[in-house]
């Protein structure tokens, strides 16, 4: 008898006074004991609500239409309240997508064992302490971290403890939901890393949920593909990626490459030779536009606490932006890589160092005309689309107030200019698309929104700060064409900022990696990519999912 | 420490300044009490310098220089000497004060932690059990009851549990007949006369604690850490106070201070309407009788008992989120 089966489920958003949307369709599934199954989904696919369902936490207005889950021979519906509590010890257990959020902050971590051994008293009381430290370093932490608080902790730590919390349920079967999302590049790779240890060590069954294909098929032996709510390929690891059949599978994959290869191509985009070629069709010559010059600048923050020393976020970075040239500026998280491009928009000014835009001096710039030519001048895509437009305004507003404010246009030649921006961020029908709000757009949309109102005053520099990392891969090809395209058509050059070294070999010819405010290496993309030189470089490109499947299959 | 150190240092600065503040005020603005009372005394003919001078005299015109002065006033401060006052002459400011001030305690004081607690459970349960008929029951009737002005509330419970059902008293915080004393059957009338009053104030001041904390904690359910618990099958009370209640609690903490420090001032209409003899009522007679001294001296408790407040809540923020000692 299989662990797990899950019995022509369907699951059901019941929102009163609206039809019922559909978000799992008849699922059918089983899970023997002891097997590793990755749950692969883009957003809005159902996996989560599916991984909900599984493990008993489906809220209102999330229902159970049809169908039942069958777990170690009972089906989980039929348990009272009461019932349920009891068997989520050495039943199922879950680790939350946020591990971050998944830690009660006013508790110690200590604590937050303790409750678990007081609801299920299945460790006897003196043996508590010494059960709660054994977990702790189980998951590859200090006995000591027993004694802080969730917001002392980094967010790889606190996702090393909610999965040491789950564990000490001794689950049968852990269902991760999307565990590392939130988690820096190198963090993930080393969480990744405790996860498949455990899960051979403990020897759980698990469910791994994610949008990432590529840890997927790095850590499990079988593959669910889900779309639209319903499982469209069920396979092991090696099938999925040697013989894919259905043609999701088959589109998502294609999304995939390695940053290291020779050649890198991605549907939709095309390679770095033919972007050239095209921009040197398009004679750029009578344009006169200065190069953004960044020469030994240094920021230095003052300590955290009294006793701390101080932070240098940025130390002695020096570099040139051609018109027309996009440079990749990557980095893991803390690496400076945000500071530079506060620094170049004047937000921040430098402790020591030189800006230049042509004639303009930016590190000295704080207020008034100068920096306002600035910002017509240098413009932001930012990370998050969700975040970056006022829920208030409808796209036209949005976009109406940057050609406004910097250029001269008024009136109906104000409103051609939108609805120019548009067409050309690929927003069409273009009337249509100006009456929306943000939230009636998705959120690839947005994020053309995003870059449509960063060119409306016709910038010479733009910076996008990991402009693809919030959409799903899918999506992602479309958004980094478009960039590419600005550097062809308009002659912008782009600082692109991110920690995914695929998209950075995609669209970028020059790169530059840093880590801890130091620049280790730079050169071509391509080049720097091949042929790595620094340890910290190499670690990068380590971290990445091969898509390849683990050793495990 | 330094979270603790830190607070004692701002409160103790706050304090210095508010006290200031009020030396300086009186002294910047035009006119002084006497040239008010001569105002008055010169509509019935002409004030000779004689008159001026005695009622200078009587109010306490200040001598030296700002600087002594200053020091006076603080000295004053210190020993809780804040004059005479007008309205009640010749009894002092502090006297008057120290008499009105128990019954504004404890009425004001009680029924305002009262209303926080009640609230803040109330809630809890409300958002714990949400979309229930506890909860929408819960949520008409406070938002119902917290649009009552508190006078007209308290005119209502005055007509038909005081007036027409006879069961209350009607005016006062004790019978007229008797002298406060601690004895049991003082006590007692005491409370019944407070019952009205208090019902008032508890009436009008709960719904804000209901609605407060009842969304706090709808947000709080809906934080990873509350699912997470639940995954992990914690007991559904530990779930519900420690991990949803607790985090939920910390903000309506802030303005639970605020209003806290507020007690002092009293519950200016209330007391009013049910002639309860604290320091709303007090405060009442200052204003209307220009009674300087009195009023300096309302204020200045006012104002130091809402920083005392504010500083008790930083401090007990301190110990309930580990977030802010950092």
């Amino acid at each position: 008898m299989s662990l797990l089966h899950i019995d022509h489920l369907s699951i059901e958003y019941d929102t009163p006074g609206t039809e019922p949307v559909k978000a799992v369709h008849d699922v059918n599934v089983d899970l023997e004991q002891g097997e590793f199954v990755g749950l692969v989904g883009e957003s809005g696919s159902g996996k989560s609500t599916l991984g909900f369902a599984i493990t008993a936490l489906s809220r209102p207005p999330a229902r159970v239409s049809e169908g039942k889950v069958i777990f170690d021979g009972v089906d989980i519906s039929t348990l009272n309240q009461e019932e349920l509590r009891k068997q989520r010890r050495g039943g199922f257990a879950m680790v939350l997508q946020s591990g971050m959020n998944a830690l009660n902050p006013v508790r110690t971590i200590r604590n937050h064992f303790m409750d678990i051994f007081k609801a299920h008293e299945h460790v006897q009381k003196d043996r508590r302490e010494a059960r709660a430290k054994e977990l702790i370093e189980k998951v590859g932490l200090p006995a000591n971290t027993l004694n802080r608080y969730p917001g002392e902790l980094s967010g790889g730590m606190r996702q090393r403890v909610s999965i040491a919390l789950a564990l000490s349920l001794d689950p049968k079967l852990m269902v991760f939901d999307e565990p590392t999302t939130a988690l820096d590049v190198l963090v993930q790779h080393e969480v990744m890393n405790t996860i498949r240890e455990l899960q051979k060590s403990e020897g759980f069954t698990a469910i791994l949920i994610s949008h990432d294909l590529g840890i997927v098929l790095e850590s499990t032996q079988r593959v669910l593909v889900m779309h639209n709510g319903r499982i469209v390929e069920d396979a092991s690891s090696r099938e999925i990626l040697e013989h894919p059949k259905d043609d999701y599978t088959k589109m998502l994959l294609s999304h995939y490459g390695d940053p290291r290869a020779e050649h890198v191509s991605v549907p939709g985009l095309r390679t770095r030779e033919n972007a050239n070629e095209a921009y040197k069709e398009n004679a750029h010559a009578e344009d006169n536009r200065t190069a953004l010059t960044v020469s030994h600048i240094t920021k230095i923050y003052p300590a955290h606490k009294r006793g701390d020393g101080e932070v240098r976020a940025v130390d002695d970075v020096s570099f040139t932006l051609d018109p027309g040239q996009s440079l990749a500026l990557v980095g893991a998280s803390g690496s400076g890589k945000s500071t530079i491009a506060k620094m170049i928009t004047a937000v921040e000014n430098p402790t020591s160092g030189v800006i230049t835009l042509g004639s303009k001096h930016i590190e000295k710039m704080h207020r008034g005309r100068d920096l306002r030519a600035l910002r017509s001048d240098i413009q932001m895509v930012f990370q998050d689309p969700y975040a970056a437009l006022n829920p208030l305004h409808n796209v036209e507003y949005i976009l109406s107030r940057p050609i406004l404010n910097y250029t001269k246009l008024k009136g109906s030649a104000a409103r051609n200019r939108m609805l120019e921006l548009l067409e050309f961020v690929g927003l069409t029908p273009v009337e249509q698309f100006a009456a929306k709000l943000p939230h009636q757009l998705s959120g690839g949309q947005r994020q053309r929104v995003v870059i449509a109102r960063a060119l409306a005053s016709d910038p010479k520099v733009l910076i996008a700060d990991e402009p693809v990392s919030m959409l799903d891969m899918t999506l992602r090809a479309g958004i980094l064409a478009l960039l590419d395209d600005l550097r062809v058509r308009l002659n912008v050059s782009m600082l692109y900022i991110t920690h995914d070294l695929l998209s950075a070999r995609l669209i970028t010819d020059n790169i530059m990696v840093l880590n801890q405010g130091h620049v280790v290496e730079r050169g071509e993309t391509s080049k720097v990519l091949q042929h790595p030189h620094d340890d910290y470089t190499i670690s990068l490109l380590d971290a990445i999912p091969k898509l390849q499947v683990g050793e495990q299959a | 420490m330094r979270y603790y150190l830190g607070k004692i240092g701002l409160f103790l600065l706050t304090l210095w300044a508010a006290i200031t503040v009020n030396f300086l005020l009186p002294r910047m603005m035009p006119g002084s009490p006497a040239d008010a009372a001569i105002a008055k005394l010169s509509q019935n003919g002409p004030v000779t310098p004689e008159m001026r001078a005695s009622i200078e005299a009587q109010l306490g015109v200040p001598t030296g220089n700002p600087f002594q002065q200053y020091i006076q006033y603080l000295n004053d401060v210190v020993h809780l000497n804040f004059g005479i006052s007008y309205s009640n002459f010749p009894q002092s400011v502090s006297s008057l004060v120290s008499t009105a001030l128990p019954w504004t305690l404890v009425l004001v004081g009680t029924v305002t932690i009262l209303s926080f607690i009640i609230g803040t459970m109330l809630g809890a349960a409300m958002a714990w059990k949400r979309g229930s008929l506890v909860d929408a029951t819960g949520s008409v009737s406070s938002s119902f009851f917290s649009a009552f002005p508190p006078f007209w509330l308290a005119l209502l419970l005055l007509f038909f549990l005081g007036y027409v059902a006879k069961a209350f008293p009607t005016s006062g915080a004790y019978a007229a007949t008797s002298v406060p004393n601690l004895s049991w059957s003082f006590l007692v009338d005491a409370l019944y006369h407070s019952i009205l009053p208090g019902l008032t104030i508890l009436i009008t001041s709960l719904g804000s604690w209901v609605m407060g904390m009842r969304n706090n904690m709808i947000n709080t359910l809906g934080d990873d850490y509350v699912t997470f618990a639940e995954a992990n099958g914690l007991h559904q009370r530990t779930v519900m106070l420690r991990y949803a209640a607790r985090n939920a609690l910390l903000p309506n903490l802030t303005s639970f201070g605020l209003v806290l420090g507020g007690v002092v001032g009293g519950s200016l209409l209330v007391e009013q309407v049910f002639s309860y003899p604290g320091i709303g009522m007090l405060l009442f007679q200052a204003v209307t009788n220009q009674d300087y001294p009195l009023m300096q001296a309302l204020f200045l408790m006012i104002t130091v008992s809402v920083l005392v407040a504010n500083f008790i809540v930083d401090i007990l923020y301190g110990v309930l989120d580990p977030r802010t000692r950092r």
